[in-house]
């Protein structure tokens, strides 16, 4: 029965999942306000109501019903009635060049995520950190996952980046009293944004570049604490330099990572980081973890091959730091301790090592969880660890390992039912 | 001269309880090739039980109307809570480490982090945000060694350090237990074709080291009676460097590297502003180990993380 | 003629105090099958480790086609052109057989990390190119159906002609073979001793083999170097070593004394 139900969704294409998802969003900014009064709520379910139905337990049918009403129905008749004529549009775009295929998928998908996000603050403000948790997640999962080291560094590398770009954005365009006046107009800020970002990246390069070099002699929990000694270092570093101001933080970042900025860096960090791990100049790098002197026997240079992965890894790192810096438009040097490391490390191995796919999911679901649980307080920091130990012991290498995304065969048309996949 | 007298007795207490601590590391790590990530916490926990085993022992001598001298209602305090936490320990390793002991290591980590979060977590859910102090049992004495201070709780906290990592070294050396502890470490796969319970032994080298973990959360709670739930992370992390300095699963090691981190942070912190110890003190122990890969005492192979 | 494939001069190596390795001279002329026997611990393996770079020799020189390689890391005698297979199968646990032999490839790679990154068109035809030539190996090896298997799966035969087709993807000069039919039943000995005279035929392949079978080296080597206590007790034809007391008495006398 539920087998009946799910076939005639096997042949929608990627498309046809964005059709019916955006034609739901929508449907929530011209209806959902109006439909949650009329279910008794204050106002509408923000984060699929997790955190109106754990507050108050009675709303939990009517929550359920808004949900039912505003996403599943329509997004199921959407995709079940659109799926011939999206299996058509994705038929015509495949013949394109990859890259446009992509962008029009892409430019759905953001379509999408922008209707969700712009009925709240709140949500805009969760769907970015959410978008960095992705980029953290990834760049780790090539240090941790890819290359099989534990590295613990991964917050220093944030900080870095943060606090990199934090500097040039507030010293070059805001009028802070830490660094005198503004010296450029906030109109070119826009534009040097970026640069800024990739400058964060950089220096945390750099830094990845005290792990990198020592990983050449050592591994594992040598180089485990290695990592986790510079993090310390960073961390106490940023609190003693005044010009950062210390422990206090840094704040007063200009807000600029908007949701598009946050989104296209995030398609650039998933995209780099899935082309490497699928080259073969990137498969050297599960070479050298499953077996380093093979791989050195095989031609591989294992020293550029552990530089690149420290280096690239810590690149991205950097970037969703300085990010992070803007959303939050504070830091301080708090932000990057042990408790985030956990946090990252969580994500990884919650969503799956080696592979692209985990890093999103584990990404995605803890960050959802850990606002849908809000309402419990102190409890979520129970359930949460509880569920990833839950995963540990059933799949120790996390939910969707050794997956990368293959592009073409996601945006492919689904016209044979029988294909499958 | 004085100065630096001064700031030796005080490295000696701070290494006395990273000593302790890194102790429970190295004897898991000995035999399991995995850190206990939640040891940390048990040290954290050990704090909190012996607080209220204190507060239990002084209420119970109070209703039955028995004097008992202070400095034994400390020892029994100790014992006790060094006898409950190792249940803790035990129950870590059967909840958090045996489902797992075929897995990749790195899961083992990430459950050890896991289960340490849920450590603090109830600790925060049982007994709120209030802070807990420990009762102080014995009245501070300072004597004055030619400009020195040394207060009687030093001298004690570094004593029974050192006793009970002579005693767990005897254990090893002396005892069957011990010695199929070093069996194990020895060559895991033999061990149970030797008829030793395998998971017993396990079970015991988790027990011992929250024991002493434990011994040194109440140590700590003598010189420093204010324990918060997230006492135990920074101090695990910092005893988890300890161990692995001392080589992975050396006795000698694990204690002497405590010391040597604690009379590292301690003159660091005397010579430079207090600020900068951590900065200081890791940019060392990066130094030591980019020259010095495998700690001074550990043996130079080179793990590798199974995936 | 031309310079010998590869020529090994005077070659030393200690471990601690002991000398594993002392004195040993090789030379191998292109198109040649060498065989290198002796008793366990002899010192064959660690002639190999010598000549691939991972021990650095105490004394003596390598030369591969007249250019010295002792002292160079290990990519780069193997990007030079000396490859081998190792005697307990060193695989990459979570790669394909495909991946196995495209990573073979590696020195050959020029799109470069930009490449890698950003995914260019010219990385695109180059492991395009890179995938035709592995798909071409594997076939070759007759393991084409398992290209994207994961290793770990495979039956012990099948990893050692992966390993194979891997160590032939570098393009060597020369082919470093460690014990190859170590652990195999009879059938899969017949069909490794194939593949190996298909190598050393189709290819060309210059052959150097560490083996314990004297079935397989009497069949395929044309002359043979017995080692002993890390030193060339013997060298000639197959049947001369057979015959040489020396040999016999170094393979028979250990037995003996253990």
């Amino acid at each position: 029965m539920a087998g009946n139900l799910w076939k005639p969704y096997s042949r929608v294409p990627l498309l046809g999942w964005f059709f019916g998802a955006l034609v739901a969003v929508t449907l929530e900014r011209l209806a959902g306000a109006p439909l949650a009064q009329f279910l008794g709520l204050q106002k509408i379910p923000v984060l699929f109501g997790f955190s109106d139905m754990l507050k108050t337990p009675v709303s939990i049918p009517n929550v359920l019903l808004y949900l039912l009403a505003v996403y599943v129905v329509p997004a199921a008749a959407v995709t079940r009635l659109g799926a011939s004529p999206a299996n058509g549009i994705a038929a015509a775009l495949y013949r394109f060049p990859m890259a446009v295929t992509a962008a029009v998928h892409l430019a759905l998908l953001y379509a999408v995520l922008h209707v969700w996000a712009g009925a709240s603050d709140y949500r805009v403000l969760v769907l970015r950190l959410t978008l960095i948790a992705v980029m953290l997640t990834l760049s780790l999962n090539v240090i941790n996952g890819y290359m099989g080291e534990f590295s613990c560094s991964h917050p220093g590398f944030m900080a870095l980046g943060a606090y990199c770009a934090s500097v040039l954005t507030i010293g070059l365009f805001v009028d802070a009293e830490l660094f005198g006046a503004a010296s450029l107009s906030p109109a070119l800020g826009r534009f040097l944004f970026p640069v800024a970002l990739v400058l964060g990246g950089l220096l945390a390069s750099f830094g990845g570049l005290f792990v990198a070099i020592p990983s050449f002699r050592t591994r594992g929990d040598y180089l485990a604490i290695i990592s986790l000694a510079f993090l310390f270092i960073v961390k106490s570093l940023i609190e003693n330099l005044e010009f950062v101001r210390g422990p206090r933080g840094l704040s007063g970042q200009p807000d600029w990572a908007d949701l598009p900025t946050v989104f296209l860096w995030t398609v650039l960090c998933v995209w780099s980081v899935n082309n490497f791990v699928r080259s073969t100049i990137g498969k050297a790098l599960n070479a050298v973890r499953d077996n380093e002197m093979a791989a050195d026997a095989m031609t591989v240079d294992t020293r550029k091959t552990k530089i690149a992965a420290f280096l690239f890894g810590a690149f991205w790192a950097g970037v969703a730091g300085g990010l992070f810096a803007h959303v939050m438009r504070y830091v301080n040097p708090g932000n990057f301790g042990i408790q985030n490391l956990a946090e990252v490390l969580a994500m990884v191995y919650f969503g799956g090592l080696n592979s692209v796919y985990g890093s999103i999911v584990g990404a995605v679901s803890i960050s959802l969880l850990g606002e849908a649980l809000r309402p419990l307080e102190i409890f979520k920091w129970i359930i949460i660890p509880l569920l990833l130990i839950l995963v540990m012991i059933f799949r120790p290498t996390g939910l969707i390992a050794f997956r990368d995304l293959d592009v073409a065969s996601l945006l492919k048309p689904k016209a044979n039912p029988g294909e499958g996949g | 001269m004085a100065v630096f007298l001064q700031n030796l007795v005080n490295a000696l207490q701070w290494g006395s309880f990273y000593a302790l601590i890194a102790l429970g590391y190295s004897m898991v790590y000995s035999i399991l090739m995995l850190f206990n990530f939640a040891h940390g916490d048990i040290f954290m926990v050990g704090s909190y039980i012996g607080v209220g085993v204190s507060m239990a022992l002084i209420a119970l001598s109070a209703w039955g109307n028995v004097v008992l001298p202070n400095w034994l209602i400390l020892v029994l305090t100790i014992l006790f809570s060094m006898f409950l936490t190792s249940f803790v320990g035990m129950i870590v390793e059967r909840v958090g480490y045996r489902p797992l002991r075929n897995a990749p290591r790195a899961s083992a980590a990430i459950t050890g982090l896991m289960i340490g979060i849920i450590l603090e977590t109830g600790n925060l859910a049982l007994l709120g945000a209030r802070r807990v102090s420990f009762p102080s049992l014995i009245a501070t004495a300072t004597y004055d060694l030619g400009g020195v201070f040394v207060t009687n709780k030093k001298i004690m906290i570094v004593l029974v350090s050192l006793l009970l990592a002579l005693a767990l070294h005897q254990f090893v050396r002396r005892t069957k237990w011990g010695m199929a502890i070093r069996a194990m470490a020895f060559d895991f796969s033999v061990v149970p074709l030797m008829g030793v319970p395998l998971n017993r032994m396990i079970a015991l080298t988790f027990a011992l080291g929250s024991a002493l973990a434990a011994a040194a959360g109440i140590l700590f709670g003598v010189a420093y009676p204010v324990l918060d739930p997230y006492m135990g992370i920074l101090f695990g992390w910092k005893a988890f460097v300890a161990a692995i300095l001392g080589g992975r699963g050396s006795i000698m090691g694990a204690t002497l590297a405590g010391f040597l981190l604690g009379f590292t942070e301690i003159f660091v912190a005397m010579i430079f502003p207090s600020t900068l110890r951590d900065l200081i003190a890791y940019s060392i122990i990066l130094l030591i180990l980019t020259v010095r890969p495998h700690g001074f005492f550990g043996e130079p192979y080179s793990a590798r993380l199974r995936l | 003629m031309t310079l010998p494939v590869l020529q090994v001069r005077n070659l030393s190596h200690d471990f601690g105090g002991l000398r594993a390795v002392r004195g040993y001279n090789l030379e191998i002329g292109s198109g040649q099958i060498r065989g290198l026997i002796g008793p366990n611990g002899a010192g064959k393996t660690t002639i190999f480790n010598l000549i691939t770079g991972i021990y650095k020799p105490s004394e003596g020189e390598i030369f591969l086609g007249g250019k010295k390689i002792d002292g160079l890391p290990p990519h780069r005698i193997a990007s030079l052109g000396v490859s081998r297979t190792f005697q307990n199968l060193l695989l990459w646990r979570h790669m394909t057989v495909l991946e196995h032999v495209k990573m073979a490839r590696y020195s050959k790679i020029r799109y470069g990390w930009l490449g890698a990154f950003f995914g260019t068109s010219a990385r695109h035809r180059e492991e395009a190119g890179i995938e035709e030539t592995a798909l071409h190996l594997l076939d070759r090896m007759g393991i084409r159906h398992l290209a994207d298997q994961v290793v770990l799966n495979l039956p012990y035969g099948a990893q050692r002609r992966v390993e194979i087709a891997r160590a032939l993807a570098t393009e060597p000069g020369i082919l470093l073979l460690d014990e190859p039919t170590a652990g195999m039943n009879p059938e899969e000995l017949a069909q490794i001793m194939e593949i190996i005279r298909r190598v050393h035929g189709e290819f060309g392949m210059s052959i150097l083999l560490i083996e314990h079978r004297m079935k397989v080296v009497m069949e395929l080597c044309e002359t043979v170097q017995t080692l002993d206590f890390g030193a060339v007790i013997a060298e000639g034809t197959p049947g001369e070593i057979q015959n040489n007391p020396r040999v016999i008495d170094a393979y028979l006398g250990r037995e003996r004394a253990e």
